[in-house]
């Protein structure tokens, strides 16, 4: 315990001697973690969206006109029977008209000239939860296809795909971003131990004179650098928060996206204790690279 | 020491040296600057490395030990230097305590060791200063007791009284041989001729890294 208290003590003198060094350091390493920070909380609200959605899907079955209401039953008893189905509801063509015209009051006028109601009957279908994935959709719907009296089979994959792509790149880039300015942030408290470590040679050399081991004299800088990478990465969290806060404010005031504020959610409490834990770990990380090749002599 | 050569960029600072200091001895290595006493004391502790020939402290090869070991033989030395190289922001006491908190040394022995060695080089009232509030004598002596709070078996000093006045330099010899009464083996590296006429022990003089004489008894 005593030994932990020395070097918790050497580390704070070393903080508090370079104190604008280790107040900028902090600083830029914050602005170096917030930015991986945006790449990854829009990854994650991103995905969290897709994956709503695609929890969200319906499947709809239109069907034949000419289907008679025996084979319709048929076709439906068959449908919902299927370990897929989780839930199936029937939309007669007259309940299709009526949906239309309640959804688009002012187009309804375009139906009325062609008579006959165009709009076809169908199953609207929520797949069960297992079998949501864009890969058993695409499998069950090319089954369905084949059925009697299916005519045509809707559930906008494809925009949910492209979604799905776009949180792909969005995961790339913060992988890439991450890695690039993680070593920004490494050579950054790298570069401040290597001052602190520097400014107090004369220290380490009498240490060294007296009997100190290596780890001896290197503990406290390790404990400075996991105090620079973990504050930073606190107080990136601070920035992130302050700015997600306004934009979550931003664009539930403007009109357009009203109610996509409730949508948006910050980092939870275990990937943000995860972002300080990087923060340390970098800063250990850093300050062992830069005792290795800077103290080597020294220490 | 057997047949120890050094040297820098090609150029030797110490040439075929051969030295044998028994246990509990005073020696004064005497020369002038850049005549190798420092280089050979370097050498004693580990610092730098022979290019040729042994270096045996207290029964363990110096010139074999790993950088690891070094520590541990540096505990079983004091050493005591010019420039006193004290630590400016911390007190007396916590400069003296030095060797022993390396050591994790429990908290009653260091306050123990430190005022038995403050008291002994005769500054134990001081033990709350810093360094800068003390004169160079006193600092020296700050720099003795830190040298001899562990106890070590051997004591080197480079140029020791190279910042004293006279009278200064007669107390800090006289410490020494105290230190040296009580069995600590001392080595005094001076190119001082007045510490010479104070010391009545064997004298080895280095002239360009060679010994040109090592066993005669200084006169005074």
């Amino acid at each position: 315990m005593r030994w932990l208290l020395y070097w918790v003590r050497e580390a704070w003198v070393n903080l508090r001697t370079n104190r604008a060094t280790t107040i900028v350091a902090m600083v830029t390493t914050a602005f170096t973690f917030a930015c991986v920070g945006i790449f990854v909380l829009s990854y994650v609200n991103l995905r969290n969206a897709a994956m709503w959605l695609q929890d969200d899907i319906k499947i709809i079955v239109y069907l034949d006109d000419d289907l008679s209401m025996e084979d319709m039953q048929t076709l439906r008893e068959r449908l919902a029977s299927d370990q897929v189905v989780a839930d199936l509801r029937y939309i007669s063509k007259e309940e299709a008209l009526s949906e239309f015209r309640a959804q688009f009051p002012h187009d309804s006028h375009l139906l009325e000239g062609l008579g006959e109601n165009p709009l076809p009957a169908s199953f609207v279908i929520t797949p069960a939860p297992g079998h949501r994935s864009p890969e058993a959709v695409d499998r069950w719907a090319d089954q369905v296809r084949a059925m009697t009296g299916v005519a045509k089979i809707d559930y906008n994959q494809e925009w949910l795909d492209a979604l799905f792509e776009l949180v792909r790149y969005l995961e790339l880039t913060a992988i890439g971003g991450g890695v690039i300015l993680s070593a920004a942030a490494v050579t950054i408290i790298g570069n401040t131990i290597r001052l602190a470590f520097f400014a107090r040679r004369e220290e380490v050399a009498i240490l060294q004179l007296v009997g100190a081991t290596r780890s001896f004299i290197r503990l406290p800088y390790v404990l400075e650098g996991a105090v620079l990478g973990g504050g930073g990465g606190g107080l990136a969290l601070g920035i992130l928060k302050i700015g997600f806060e306004v934009f979550r404010h931003q664009i539930g005031s403007a009109g357009r996206f009203q109610g996509a504020e409730e949508m948006v959610s910050f980092f939870p409490p275990s990937i943000a204790a995860a972002f300080v834990v990087a923060g340390v770990g970098l800063g250990v990380v850093s300050s062992m690279i830069s005792l290795r090749r800077f103290g080597e002599r020294q220490a | 020491m057997i047949r120890v050569s050094k040297s820098y960029d090609r150029r030797a600072a110490l040439t075929d040296v051969t030295l044998e200091i028994t246990k509990g001895e005073f020696v004064l290595l005497m020369g002038a600057s850049g005549s190798g006493k420092s280089t050979l004391l370097r050498l004693l502790i580990g610092e730098e490395r022979p290019d040729q020939g042994q270096i045996f402290v207290y029964g363990k090869n110096v010139s074999r030990l790993t950088r690891d070991e070094v520590p541990y033989l540096r505990r079983k030395i004091g050493i005591v230097f010019q420039d006193f190289r004290l630590l400016p922001h911390k007190t007396v006491f916590e400069n003296v305590s030095l060797p022993l908190v390396v050591q994790w040394a429990s908290l009653a022995d260091i306050r123990r060791k430190v005022t038995e060695a403050l008291r002994a080089v005769g500054i134990e009232h001081k033990k709350d200063q810093i360094p800068k509030n003390l004169s160079a004598g006193e600092q020296q002596r700050v720099c003795i007791a830190r040298a001899i709070v562990n106890g070590p078996v051997v004591l080197l000093a480079d140029e020791p009284t190279g910042n004293l006045d006279p009278e200064r330099t007669v107390e800090i010899i006289e410490l020494f041989k105290l230190i040296n009464e009580r069995g600590t083996t001392v080595m005094v590296a001076t190119h001082d001729p007045h510490v010479r006429t104070l010391v009545n022990r064997r004298v080895m003089t280095l002239r360009q890294g060679v010994v040109v004489a090592g066993t005669e008894e200084s006169g005074a």
